[in-house]
Parts: C-alpha cells; structure tokens; sequence
C-alpha cells in the first residue's frame, strides 16, 4: 500500500532509487566502512557528501548561468 | 627495417592511398593499417630505431612500460571510430582520422623532443580535418582558431626543446624540471593540449564543431598525448596537483549550465583531465599507473559518450538539450550504449571509471592530500551530475521533444557495443587490465568500504538530482552560449585591440585639428600684432623689419658660435 502510494507520487524509477538509498545506508550497518581520511568514517558521510555536493553544483550552476550565459548566437 | 618503424608510422603514410579506393576497400584497408601498426607493439620494449642527421641522433622508436597501454587503447580507439564512421563515404575524413590516429600513435613512441614536435605538430595538422568536416561557417572559423592554438602548442615544445639541447647537450624525452626555462616552455606546450585552466578554451569551442565521427576521433587522442608527455616528462611536478584540482572542479559548473550535450562532453573531457594530471602531479607508482588507467578508460567510455551522442546528432540533426529528450523509444540501443558510457564515467562499481579513478583516490590518500581528495570527490559527484544524468537523461528521456528518428545506423551500434562491451570487462576484470600498466600493483578496488563508499555518494547524488527535478526546482534547459577561456582571444582580446585603434585614431584626428587650430590662432596673433596694428607700416615697418633682420642674424650667430 504504502510503496503503490510512492511510486505513484514519486514514479517508479525515483522509488527504485530512493529504495537503493536506503538499502545503501543500512549496509553501512554490515561492516565497518574505512576511508582515505578519519572524516569519511562518520556515519553516512559519503550519502551526505554526494547529496550536498549535487545539490551546492546545481545552486553555483544556477548562479553562474547570469554571469557566463548569453545569446546563441553571441559569437556570430 | 618495417620492423623498427614506430606504430601509428604505417597508418600516417598509408593514408595517403585512401583516396584511391573504394568506399568499402576504404573501410577494410583503414582497418588492415590499424591491425599492421598494432602488430608493431610486440616488438617488445627498448630503442628499436634511431636516425643520424648532422651529428643528432633523432629516436623515431623507443618502447617502454609507459608508452605501451597508451599505444593499445590508441589501437583500439582507432579500430573503434573507422567502424563509427563506415556509414560514411567521406575519404577526406577517413584520411584524417587514420594518419590523425597515426601521427598521435607515433608520437608515444618518440624518445627526443624534436621526432615529438613533428609528430605533435602531425597531430594538429591532420586533426583539423576532423573539424573542417563539420561543414559548417562555425565548424571553419573553430578549425582556424584550432590550428593557431596548436600549432602555438607546437612552437612551444619547439623553442623548449632547442633551448633543452643547447643547455643539456641532448634532446632526451626524459624527466624534466620546470625550474628551467626550457622544461617552462615544455611544460606550457603540453598544458595546451592538455587544457589547463585558462588554456583550454580550444576544446569545448573546437571538439562540438566537427562532424559525429570527428569529435569522438578528437577526443581519443590530442589531450591524451598530451597526458602521456606530461607523465613521461613532469611526473611528481607539485604544481600539478593544484593545476589537475582545478580542472576537475570548474569545468562542472559550466557542463551544468550549457545546453549543446556535446559541449557538456567536452567540459567533461577537461574535467576527467584533471583527475589524470592530479594523478601525473603525485608521481608515485600507484598515481602513474591511476593516470595511466584513467586515461585508458575515459579514451573508451568518452568515446562511447561521444559516439552516442553523434548518432543523435546524426538522426536528429541536433545535439542541444532543449530541442531533445524521450529519444529511448526510437533510439533504445544508443541510449543503453549511452547509459553505459555514463556509469562508467561516474565509476559506479564493475564498470571501468570506477576500478581506475579509485587508484588517484587512494593514492591521494597515501599521500596525505586531503583537501585535494575531497576536490576530487566533490567533482566526482559533480561528473555524475553533468556526465552521468544529465547526457542519457535530457537526450533519450526528460520531455517528450516530437523527435521520432530511426535507430543509429547498424555500423555505429557495433562501435558503441564494442566500446560499451569493454567498459564492462574492464570494470568486471580489472586484475587483467592491471596487468598492462606501467608499474605492477597490488590493489584491489572491489573492498567493502570503496564499494559502499562509492555507491553512497554516487545513488544520494543521483537522488539529489531527482528531487530537485521531480519538485521542478531544476531549471529548462536553454539554447545559449556558455562563456569559456576562449572568450578573452574571440571577444576580450579584438575589443581591446579594436578599442585601441580606434583610440589612437580619433587621438591623432584630434590632434592634427588642435594643432593646426594653435598654428592658425598663432599666425592670426601675428598678423593682428603685424599688420592691423600697423606695425608694418611704411615709415616703421623697413626700422622694424631691419632691426628683425639683424636680431635673427645676431641669434644665429651665437647660436652657431655656441654649437
């Protein structure tokens, strides 16, 4: 019931994801997961890196597009 | 003797036969000169030929461990885009791709600076082809602005590699110093075909102009070559690694932002560079042979990005992200092929981007370099972003753009099946891949940690994504030009020149109308002190003019007596 809610809301292929997402935090649960560096050994680092840096490119892509966009055919 | 000629020597001189063949004898000989060159790689390592002219020993062919997985994928690049392009009956292009190819081959296996500026100069003159061939006003105006930046990269390598043997006594291609103004030099040379920040503006203006075949010929080799020299040549210069940070992160910002999904390659081909040269910068065994993976890898997965986006340039006649989408149901075998390269070049795990870039992670974290690392991370999530959604997403799905085009031709499905097939076994096997490197490695990429890791922050960036599609957050896509370091020579650099003519100009109108205003105000001054003054009359006027005489002779002469 719940989940014929969320693919209806969400769409099949988000809910997939958003499903693989959270199989991916609880496997953090299965082992102990090292990194290059002592930070990236706090719980669901890379989950929140990965989410925050998509979400800090979209924002300064979305700020640069008034200073590096312009017309087409600029060039021409 | 055909023995000790350097691969890629035969495909560069064979090329010149292709015009006098048929279309399919086109294809089947391009293809025999790609296997006779390859053939030439088990000749094994060492100097296998060297040539005496005036007391300088030039080495056309010196093999190592270094050179030797370069020349391979080079092999199979090539191998890859004469399938790509067999659709076409273009013996012009097919010219350029096989002696471009060659001359990129050849150029690995130089052992002097001067048999690598000829082979490097090969490259830029048989590669401008490639854009020539777009056909189009852009295409040729690119093509001249390619040519000038590269032949500039040339005379560079050129000016570096005399002042090496003046100071040296030798032209070696050996490890260098950028201490020195001839490894400076050097060193700029292959900064502009490997497009360093600020110099890379050639790229993502040339590579998108040229035809579906070019642009995926284009990005196997130039920037490649240029990673090759950097690592035989400045491996372990610190400066890289700052230089490599940068051009991993900037280039995500504008992949985001610009609508041609070519262009958006491009970016993500300087992006990818970046990792490479971070890589060179650290110089130890394990960055060597992360560099070299990578760069191994990305020549196949960028291939097959661009291949699948040249198929939809070419059934669709456009690559722009605003006039594409929900291309799946027509196109299914690209957009898999797509999807495929895209995985691949955001290192998901079991396909190749992954089993090579985790070498430059780990050996920045041998080395201690954490906020580099996190660099790297940052813009491996921004690859996923531009390379590994945006590219698939906004071609084959997104909105529905009426575009109903048949599948790419069957010749261009083989390619990108063939370059989508090895980015698996690549990924799948990567202790086989390993095994050609420079170094030989003892590392395992598939461990808990990389494998969680890596799935984490790629599926939450992914996720990000979504979110911000799903809730419309996510801007439309618009037809535009995204403003790159080739502004500065295309705008900045005529307006300043412009400006200063026209400065200069008005300047000296200005001038010559004020001084011959002062010259006439002058004159009438005296004129009005000489004449309407009556100065000059007749009884004062023969004094005056007299006693003027003799003042003027007087000056003179003590002018003269003084002198």
């Amino acid at each position: 019931m719940f989940f014929s809610k969320l693919i209806k809301k969400f769409g099949k292929i988000n809910s997939a994801v958003l499903f693989i997402c959270i199989i991916l935090l609880l496997l953090e649960f299965a082992g102990h997961r090292h990194g290059e560096f002592k930070i990236e050994e706090f719980l669901f680092f890379p989950a929140l890196f990965g989410y925050i840096s998509c979400i800090v490119i979209f924002k300064i892509g979305v700020a640069l597009r008034s200073i590096f966009m312009r017309d087409e055919d600029y060039y021409d | 003797m055909i023995n000790s000629l350097p691969p890629g020597f035969i495909m560069f001189i064979g090329a010149f036969l292709i015009p006098f063949l048929p279309k399919l004898g086109r294809q089947v000989y391009m293809i025999f000169l790609v296997l006779l060159s390859a053939f030439s790689l088990f000749n094994g390592f060492g100097t296998h030929l060297t040539i005496n002219v005036l007391d300088y020993n030039f080495i056309i062919n010196h093999s190592d461990n270094l050179s030797l997985p370069f020349a391979i994928v080079f092999h199979i690049a090539a191998f890859i885009t004469i399938i790509y392009g067999a659709h076409k009956d273009d013996w012009k292009e097919n010219v350029a791709v096989i002696s471009y190819a060659g001359a990129a081959i050849a150029a690995l296996h130089a052992g002097d600076l001067f048999t690598l500026f000829f082979w490097w100069e090969a490259t830029a003159f048989t590669s401008v082809f490639l854009i020539l061939g777009g056909n189009t006003t852009r295409a040729y105006r690119a093509a001249f602005r390619y040519i000038v930046i590269q032949v500039g990269s040339g005379m560079f390598l050129l000016a570096g590699a005399v002042l090496f043997l003046y100071s040296n006594g030798n032209a070696l291609l050996g490890q260098m110093s950028i201490d020195d103004t001839s490894g400076l030099l050097i060193f700029l040379a292959f900064g502009i075909k490997a497009a360093f920040p600020f110099l890379n503006g050639w790229l993502q203006d040339t590579y998108p102009e040229a035809s579906e075949v070019g642009t995926v010929a284009l990005s196997s080799f130039t920037t490649k070559l240029a990673i090759y020299a950097l690592a035989r040549s400045f491996a372990g210069t610190d400066i890289l690694i700052y230089i490599g940070a940068l051009m991993t992160f900037f280039p995500i910002f504008f992949a985001v932002i610009e609508n041609d999904l070519r262009r958006v390659l491009a970016y993500s081909l300087n992006n990818q560079l970046g990792f490479m040269v971070v890589a060179v910068g650290i110089g130890t065994e394990l960055a060597i042979n992360g560099a070299v993976a990578h760069a191994f890898a990305h020549i196949i997965y960028k291939g097959l990005l661009f291949m699948s986006m040249g198929a939809v340039l070419y059934r669709v006649g456009t690559c722009k992200a605003s006039e594409l989408g929900g291309l799946f149901k027509y196109m299914p075998i690209t957009a898999v092929c797509s999807i495929i390269g895209a995985i691949s070049i955001s290192a998901f795990p079991l396909f190749s981007g992954f089993v090579a870039k985790s070498l430059i992670m780990s050996s920045l974290g041998y080395e201690g370099l954490s906020f580099i690392y996190f660099m790297l991370l940052f813009a491996s999530a921004g690859v996923l972003h531009h390379s590994g959604i945006k590219i698939p997403f906004f071609a084959f799905f997104a909105h529905q753009s009426g575009h109903k085009p048949k599948e790419a031709p069957l010749n261009m499905i083989v390619a990108m099946v063939i370059g989508s097939v090895l980015c698996i076994l690549i990924g799948v096997f990567p202790s086989i891949f390993y095994q050609i490197l420079p170094y030989s490695v003892d590392y395992q990429p598939y461990d808990f940690s990389h494998v969680i890791s890596q799935l984490q922050l790629l599926t939450f960036a992914a996720f990000a994504f979504i979110c911000l599609w799903h809730f419309k957050i996510y801007p439309p896509e618009l037809n535009s030009t995204v403003l790159n370091s080739d502004w500065f020579y295309r705008r900045m650099f005529p307006a300043v020149i412009s400006n200063v003519v026209n400065g200069l100009k008005v300047f000296n109108e200005k001038f010559s109308l004020n001084c011959f205003k002062s010259l006439t105000t002058i004159k009438n001054f005296f004129h009005d002190i000489m004449f309407e003054n009556k100065i000059i009359d007749r009884e004062a006027g023969f004094d005056a003019q007299i006693i003027l005489q003799i003042f003027g002779i007087i000056v003179f002469i003590l002018i003269f007596i003084h002198i």
